[in-house]
Parts: C-alpha cells; structure tokens; sequence
C-alpha cells in the first residue's frame, strides 16, 4: 500500500473498469461513473486516469472494435491487472478496519 | 415557434440523411496536433463518440461547442506530446551547429563573403546614417508638453506658392476672443533684432516679440523670473542663457535697466526672465523674447497698422492650443468666415485680390511637412523628401542584399551536397531554412560593425550638406538596437530566397543549375535581379549628371549684371552708418569702387509692389531695389535710354524719379525705352491714391529673384524697378574690389568695419558665393545623388565581380574544350560576355525614361530656365556602367582565356 498511490478518482475509475469487464473502454467508463456518481466527467479527466494508472501498472489495454459512431476508430479496452486488484482488496481491507474501528473508539474518545 | 422547430426537424432529417455529423475542424486538428501519437486514435475515437452522443440531446451548434470545451479540458500533461527528435534536444547544440557550418562557409569563400560583406555594409552605413536622421527629425518639438494640441496659424493666398507659416496678430485676437474650442493663443511677432547693451557689453540679439501666453503653451523653461508676468509690460526682455552670460557675465540680470539700440519699436528694457536655452530639437531658435506689447503699443496707432489688420499676415506667427474636443475644421471654417469682410474689400490691388484664408498645422508636422511654406522660423524637411531619401536608402539596400541573392543562389551547387546530408539524417526544411537565414544574418551582422565605422566617416560630411546646422546624429545605447533589428532585417531579405531554395531541394534530386527558377518571360531571378541593380546605378548616375548641369547652368546663366570681384557686406545701421563704412572702404588701396542698395539682385531675396500706368489702364507687379548713384556703373548694367541717378538723395527730397527695365514698358505698354523717357506712373500703396512716379531711365531685361524661386505670378516675374535709396537706411554695401590676396583683403574689410562698429559681426560675403548658396539645395541633391549613385555602382561592380568570377569558373572546362576544339579568343569573349551585354542593354531601356522623369518631376521642377538635356547627358550613366561591367567581367573572360587547356583538361 505503501508505494502504491492510488487517488480517489483513479480508484473509482478502476473499480468502474473491473465492474465493466469486456465492455471497459473510455466512453463507456465515462457513462457509467456519470450515472453511479450523478455528475458530469469530461473526457480528459476519465482519460489522464486511465493513462496514469496505465503507467503505474493498474491496467492493461488492447485495441478493440471500431464502430461507425466513432468515426471508424478503434476503441481501447482497459482491463485491470492481477497487482490492481489485489491493491484493490488492500484499500477495501483497510478501509473496513476502519469503519470497524469507529463505534469502539468514539466513546472513549469522548470521555478523555 | 411551430414553424421553427418544423425547419429544426427537417435540418435534423437532411443531417441525418447525409448520416454523419463531423465534429468541427480545427479542435480536431489542434487535438490531432497536441495528443500523443500512440493515444490518438483511441482518445479522438472517444471524443467522436462523445460528440454523437451530445448531438442526440444537444443541438449541433451546442454539441460542437461542448467539443471545442472538451478538447481543451484534454489538455493534460499525461496526454499532451512530447518533444520528439531533435526538438527534445537542447536548442542551443543545433544553433552551435549552424553557427559553425556558417563561419566555415563564410571563411571557406573569402571572397564571395567579403564581396557580400563590404556590398552590404556600404549600403547599410547609407541606412544608418537614415535611421539617425529620421530619429532626429521626428523628435522635434517632442519636450512641448502640450504638443499634440498645438497648432500653427498658417496663411494661403492663391497657389500652394503662397503658402505662408505666418499669420497676422489680427486673426490671432479674433481667435481668442471668439472661438471657445481655442484654449490658449500665442502670437510670436517676427524679426525681433536689436542691439542690447549694458554699460560694459553691447550685443547684437535676434529673436521675437512674444505675446504674455508664451510659457504657458511652450514647455521652455523660465530659469529666474515669473512665466505669467515676464512677458506683459512693454519693454520687458527674457533672454536665454546664454545671452544673458555674454551681458551680464555672473551676474543676475533679473531687474536690470539696459539701452536697447538699432530697433525702431523701443529704446529702453527690462530684463523680466532668463530661460533656458532653446533645445537643439526645438524648431524655435531665438536669443532673446521681448514683449509683444512693445510693439503693439507703438504700432497701433498707425494709419494702416500691421498688429491691427488682417491684410499682415506675414507680420507674426500665431500658435494656438486647441481644447481636447476642438475640431480643427470648424475652427479653420470660422477663421475663413473672419476674414470674408478682409476679402470682400474693393481697395486692395488687383494682383493681391486673391481669396485669403488661414488653416491649422499640428506641430508634429513643424518640421516634417507635407508642405512647403514660405517664412518657416525653423527647418523644414518636405515629407515627399523624406520618402524620396528612404525609397533611394531602400534600393541601395536592396541592391546589396541583391548581391547576397545572386551569390548565394549561383553558388547553390556548392552547397547541395551539404543539404543532402542534413535531410537524409532528418533536417526538416524548415530547419535547413533557418541555418541559411542564420547564415545572411550573420554576415549582415558583421557588415553592421563595419557600415558604423563608414557611418562615422560620411557623418561629417553629410552634416556639412545640410542647410540647418544644428543636428547631431550621434549613437546611442537605445539607436544600436534599432542597428541590431535593421541588420537582421537586411540579413532576412538577403537570405530569404536562397534559403527557401535550398530548403526546397530534395536529398535525392541533382541539381543542374541552382538559380534557374523560372519566373518571367523565362528570365531567371538572378538576371532580373542583376537588371535592377544596373537600372538602378544608370539612373542615379543620370540623375547626377543632369541636376550637376543645371547646378552649372544657373551658375554660369548671364543674369543681366556683373557680379564677379563685388563682396556684399551687410549694414547694421542707419543714419550716417552707411556713410562713415563707406568712406572707410575707400581708402583701402584694393577697393576700386563702392555702391549701396537695399537688396543684392539674384539672391532670392527681394521686395515687390505694384505699378499703374498713367492711364490707370495697365497694372504689374514688379520687384524693385533702391539704389545709389553708382550700383548701375559698379553692376555693368547698361542704361538703354535716359539717365541714370547722378547725384544722392538728399534728406527729405523726394524720390520719385525712377529706372525700369524693358520688361516693365512691356507690361505697361509704355512702348520704346526712348518714348518712355518723362512718362508718369503711380506707384500703388495699400489704401488707393498712389504716389507719382517719373520714368528717368531704362534698362535691359535681367534676372530679378533667382533661377529657381518661383515668384508669386509668373507674368510678373521679370519687371523691376530701380528707386533712389534713402539716405538714411541702406542694407548692403556693394565693395568691387582687384586685389591678387583675397584674404588679405577681406581682412582689411574686417578691420576697417570694426573700427566703425564694433557691436555687430562683419557679415560679408562674395557676391557669386551668395548667388551659389541659393542653389545649394541643388548641390545639396547632386551630391547625395553623385554618392548614392557611386554606392550603387560600386555595389553591382561588387556582384557582377562575383558572378563573372563564378561562371568562368564554373565553365572553365567547356572553354578548355572549345579552345581545343578551335575556338578564337574573340569567339570566346563573346560567348562569356553576351548574356552580360543584354542585360546591360535591358537595364538601360528602363533605366534611361525613369531618370529622366525623376529629373524632370521631382530633382529640378522648380526651375523656370532649365539646361538643354543632350544625348550624351542621357548616355552618361548607360556608357559609364557599361564601361565598368565591361572591365569587370573583362578582366576575368581574359584571365579564363588565356589559360592553357591541357592544364585543366590533363586530369580528366
């Protein structure tokens, strides 16, 4: 956990990309976090995160079908690697330590 | 709104039909420029879809919009290209390169780069030298704090001839008393002079009558004294600096009483202020300001007073400070309308009913004019001048950048093979574009340090040329940054076409013959470009010779009198003055005789009035001189009938007996010089009647002004009049002396005119020097010309000397082969020589009708007698440039010639 950065952002859009399996390409990532989180994303924050994670090894891509829609251009299919998810279970893990953690603490806290 | 969304529909439909909806062009572009090669395809393919997706909620002009939005919130490091190739090196490591590979190829053809050195430093030194001047003269004026809103009252009366600088101290109130947009008026009453003298120094101080607003509307500096008052109370005098040392040495003159002598106007003053000198750059130079109350006191009570009537308007410059909101038109209207009482009046002369109005000029144009005025109280550089000057700097220029070309564009073979290389390891055109651009910058860069030295030389030069002595056209830090930008500039226009053709070529093509783009006619650029320097150096050589023969013409033209050996020595003062001077002279032994007037013929200057005849019939104007009994005998002017004066005038007598010339009879109708011995005719003064005059003699015909100042009317140009001066005034004493030591003699004049008068400078001068100054404008022109036109030879002798070297050079086997082959020298020569000859004959078919309506319209239109132009006068510059080019590429066909073919055909 220690190396690996992993920002709020970058975490959403990889878990969008595990969640999305074969269909995980730019677009379609972008669709579905716009409708989990109910706000508009633009297609360069959706892409540097893509490419950033991409380079720190969170994900490999491929190309993929090119459609009409896309002026006959391919898409990329992003897929995360084995390291993603196990950083992945990492977060999750701590995580549910901590909100494990809350009700045992607070009220002590409170009484110091 | 029914209707609207109906057409909506149906676009959407017709968009639909044609199935695809691009997103808009340019961020496309600019994302396909920006975005990283390996990410494009995905990263545009999304943006389309992101787009298609919008179109189906969003109108197209707002789904396009949202697209430019997108693309440049894409601007993100991560995605953003890198530096590729050389580019992600540092920049300075190829400027390295192209440095070196420069100076190597610069040193490797010393002599085409010295050729192209010396061509263009030559010229530039000429720009330099324009750079100053025009810094110079555009700064005139600029320490006037109110100079965008002052103006000058100028006077027009007839044709742009008349054109006056002054104005008269009538509209001058008119204009403060009754225009609002005029905020402050200024009235500068001309020809202030006077000797001012304390009880130890007396000097002479020229100046002007300056009227109380003075300090307020120039930004002159007022050292001790008070600017609002110093100029109110008659006979209040503000000296500049250093007058004020020269009479009062340390001391401070504030206060002081002085004797004020020679003036009509006051004989009393007080010293009320001292300012500061008048800065070089201020188109105002006096020595002295007294107040315009001095003389307004003293004149307006006069029957016809010049500060009183609008008919003076030579009497006084009138400056003006308009308010911000002021229309300069409105306010020239209103002047117009002041002024239809003036110019509707019956009395005036018939030659002087001309409609009078009064303009504006802004004092940025003071000095730099778009026209000319008469009277100007500095100097004046006509703006058609100025552009002349740059457009000739501005060939010259080019003509030597031109050398740069043609070397560069003939020696392109050469340096194929080094272009080659650099695009096979990945030099891009533009990059090979720029290190030959580099190149001519760098050697314009090296002519900049010579041409400053050049400049340094032909700066005193060109100061002696100009008639206005007060320019300095000195160097400073702020100046060789405008150098710096010129040289690059010059450096740009040489090296830009050789650059773009070996940026062009192709590593793989072989060139033939590098300069044969083809552009007109199926000329090459290099032949068109020799052309123009040789029409350019024909015709200034042209222009040269025809503006020196008038020069010489004017100057040898039988004016109607003698004027050789006559020293015309200017008289300070009246009463017996001119008598005691006179005297003086005659006892020197080399002084033959002597004789006083109020004006010396030819010189330009002269006073005109006009004539009736007895009848009232017939009028002229005419130019008259007053004279003494020995100005015709000193001048050779030979009398055709009557007599001439005899006696002087005494005090008091009346001096209506008059000498007219032939031209006069004519205008008059007078009939033969004999029959107009005794006849009347009225002299006519500004408000009717008329003074009678006496025909007493007559003369032949001369020329009154000079050869090149148009008079006022042309018909009236040639009649004068000779009147008996008075007694008391003269203007100039006439000494004809025979002496083989001029300058002793001159010293003896000095002497003798210090004992007489010891307060004002000996100003004398040979009268045929006199006559020369009024054509100084004209050497002036012909010097510059004969200069330029000598830079211009002197530069394409420079480049025919380079590409006659190159191309013998270059096709030194074909005459080895010929020779061989049986080829006579003579055969030879032509075939060298004959692409040269041709152009040679181009470049004077153009060249010879350029110059001569240059001449004709621009150099000598002033002139009412001109030279005869002969042949040769044309053939001059075509002969003279011939002649050279023919001993240039001589003398390298003779070198190629001569030499034996087996030397050079061995080795094959």
């Amino acid at each position: 956990m220690k190396k690996t950065k992993l920002g709020e952002f970058e975490e959403l859009v990889l878990l969008t990309v595990v969640v999305l399996q074969k269909d995980a390409y730019g677009v379609e990532i972008k669709r579905e976090l716009e409708e989990r989180l109910n706000e508009k994303l633009s297609v360069g924050s959706i892409q540097s995160a893509l490419k950033r994670m991409e380079q720190k090894g969170f994900l490999t891509s491929e190309f993929g079908e090119a459609t009409k829609k896309r002026g006959g251009k391919r898409k990329r299919i992003y897929g995360a690697t084995p390291y993603a998810h196990k950083v992945l279970a990492e977060i999750k893990h701590v995580r549910n330590g901590l909100w494990e953690a809350i009700p045992a603490l607070s009220p002590e806290l409170k009484t110091i | 709104m029914g209707s609207y969304s109906g057409i909506k529909s149906r676009t959407k439909n017709y968009m639909n039909k044609k199935e695809h909806i691009t997103p808009p062009k340019w961020p496309l572009r600019f994302l396909r420029f920006f975005v990283k090669k390996d990410y494009l395809e995905e990263i545009e393919g999304d943006m389309e879809e992101v787009f298609q997706d919008s179109l189906t909620i969003h109108s197209v002009k707002k789904a396009r919009r949202l697209y430019v939005w997108e693309t440049v919130k894409l601007l993100r490091p991560i995605i953003l290209k890198e530096l590729e190739g050389a580019s992600r090196l540092n920049s300075y490591g190829i400027f390295k390169n192209y440095l070196k590979t420069s100076v190597r190829s610069i040193k490797r053809n010393a002599l085409f780069s010295s050729i192209n050195v010396v061509g263009l430093a030559i010229s530039m030194s000429v720009g330099i030298l324009m750079i100053l001047f025009l810094f110079e003269i555009y700064s005139f004026d600029d320490f006037h704090e109110q100079k965008d809103r002052i103006y000058r009252v100028t006077s027009h009366s007839g044709d742009a001839t008349s054109n006056l600088a002054a104005a008269s101290p009538y509209i001058a109130y008119r204009l403060q008393n009754e225009v609002p947009g005029v905020d402050k008026v200024l009235i500068l009453y001309r020809n202030l002079s006077a000797d001012l003298k304390t009880e130890k120094e007396a000097i002479a101080v020229k100046g002007y009558y300056a009227s109380l607003s003075f300090f307020d509307v120039f930004s002159f500096k007022l050292k001790k004294g008070n600017p609002h008052t110093a100029l109110v109370n008659p006979g209040a005098i503000v000296l500049t600096e250093s007058t004020a040392k020269k009479l009062f040495g340390d001391s401070d003159p504030l206060g002081k009483t002085i004797t004020v002598d020679n003036n009509k106007n006051f004989s009393s003053g007080i010293i009320t202020g001292v300012m500061e000198d008048p800065p070089i750059n201020s188109h105002l130079d006096f020595e002295a300001l007294v107040s315009f109350k001095t003389v307004e006191d003293k004149q307006k009570n006069w029957a016809v007073s010049p500060v009183k009537e609008p008919e003076f308007f030579g009497a006084a410059y009138v400056y003006l400070v308009l308010r911000e909101d002021a229309k300069v038109e409105e306010i020239e209207l209103m002047m117009t309308e002041m002024l239809s009482d003036y110019n509707s009046r019956k009395d005036r002369p018939a030659m002087l009913r001309q409609f009078l109005t009064h303009r504006l000029q802004p004092m940025d144009t003071f000095v730099a004019s778009p026209d000319s005025y008469r009277i100007p109280p500095g100097p004046v550089f006509l703006q058609r001048k100025i552009h002349m000057m740059i457009g000739l700097t501005f060939i010259v220029i080019l003509s030597a950048c031109f050398n740069y070309t043609n070397l560069s564009l003939a020696r392109a073979l050469r340096r194929s093979k080094e272009i080659s290389v650099r695009k096979v390891i990945g030099a891009n055109r533009f990059q090979v574009f720029f290190q030959f651009m580099m190149e001519a910058v760098l050697l314009s860069l090296i002519a900049l340090i010579l041409s400053i030295g050049m400049y340094l030389l032909i700066k005193p030069e060109f100061l002696n040329l100009l008639t206005y002595q007060r320019f300095e056209l000195d160097v400073d830090a702020y100046e060789i940054m405008f150098f710096l930008l010129f040289a690059f500039v010059v450096g740009g226009i040489a090296g830009f076409l050789p650059a773009l053709f070996l940026s062009r070529l192709k590593a793989s093509v072989r060139l033939n013959d590098a300069g044969k783009i083809r552009l007109l006619f199926g000329a090459s650029i290099r032949q068109i470009l020799i052309v123009f320097q040789f029409a350019l150096s024909i015709s200034l050589i042209m222009c040269a010779v025809m503006v020196y023969k008038q020069y010489d013409f004017v100057l040898h033209y039988n004016l109607g009198y003698e004027t050789g050996n006559i020293v015309n020595v200017n008289i300070k003062g009246h009463g017996n003055y001119g008598d005691l001077l006179e005297n003086e002279y005659k006892k020197i032994p080399e002084v033959i005789a002597t004789s006083r007037s109020t004006v010396a013929l030819g010189t330009g200057k002269m006073r005109g009035a006009f004539v009736l005849s007895e009848d009232r019939a017939d009028t002229t104007g005419f130019w008259s001189n007053l004279i003494d009994a020995n100005y015709l005998d000193m001048h050779g002017i030979e009398l055709l009938a009557g007599s001439g004066f005899i006696t002087p005038a005494k005090k008091g007598e009346s001096r209506n007996k008059v000498i007219v010339n032939r031209e006069l009879l004519k205008k008059l109708n007078l009939g033969s010089p004999e029959e107009a011995i005794g006849k009347t005719i009225w002299f006519h003064t500004s408000h009717g009647g008329g003074d009678r005059l006496l025909i007493q003699g007559v003369v032949g015909d001369f020329i009154g002004i000079s050869l090149n100042v148009r008079p006022y009317s042309e018909e009236s140009s040639k009649a004068f009049m000779f009147r008996q001066k008075d007694p008391d005034w003269d203007a100039i004493l006439g000494v004809k002396i025979k002496s083989t030591d001029v300058l002793a003699t001159m010293n003896k004049l000095e002497e003798a005119y210090k004992k007489i008068d010891p307060v004002h400078p000996f100003e004398a001068k040979f009268y045929d020097d006199q006559i020369a100054d009024l054509y100084k404008e004209q050497k002036t022109t012909y010097t510059i010309i004969s200069f330029l036109a000598f830079l211009a030879i002197s530069i394409s002798t420079l480049g025919l000397l380079g590409m006659a070297v190159f191309t013998t050079e270059s096709r030194m086997k074909e005459i080895s082969i010929r020779k061989v082959l049986g080829a006579g020298i003579r055969s030879l020569s032509l075939l060298l020589s004959k692409g040269f000859l041709l152009m040679m004959c181009i470049a004077g078919l153009i060249a010879i009708p350029v110059a001569i309506y240059t001449v004709d319209e621009m150099l000598l239109s002033n002139f009412l007698y001109r030279a005869d132009i002969g042949v040769m006068d044309v053939l001059s510059g075509f002969v003279i440039v011939l002649l050279i080019g023919i001993l240039t590429i001589g003398w390298q066909i003779g070198k190629a010639v001569v030499q034996n073919p087996a030397d050079l055909l061995r080795d094959e």
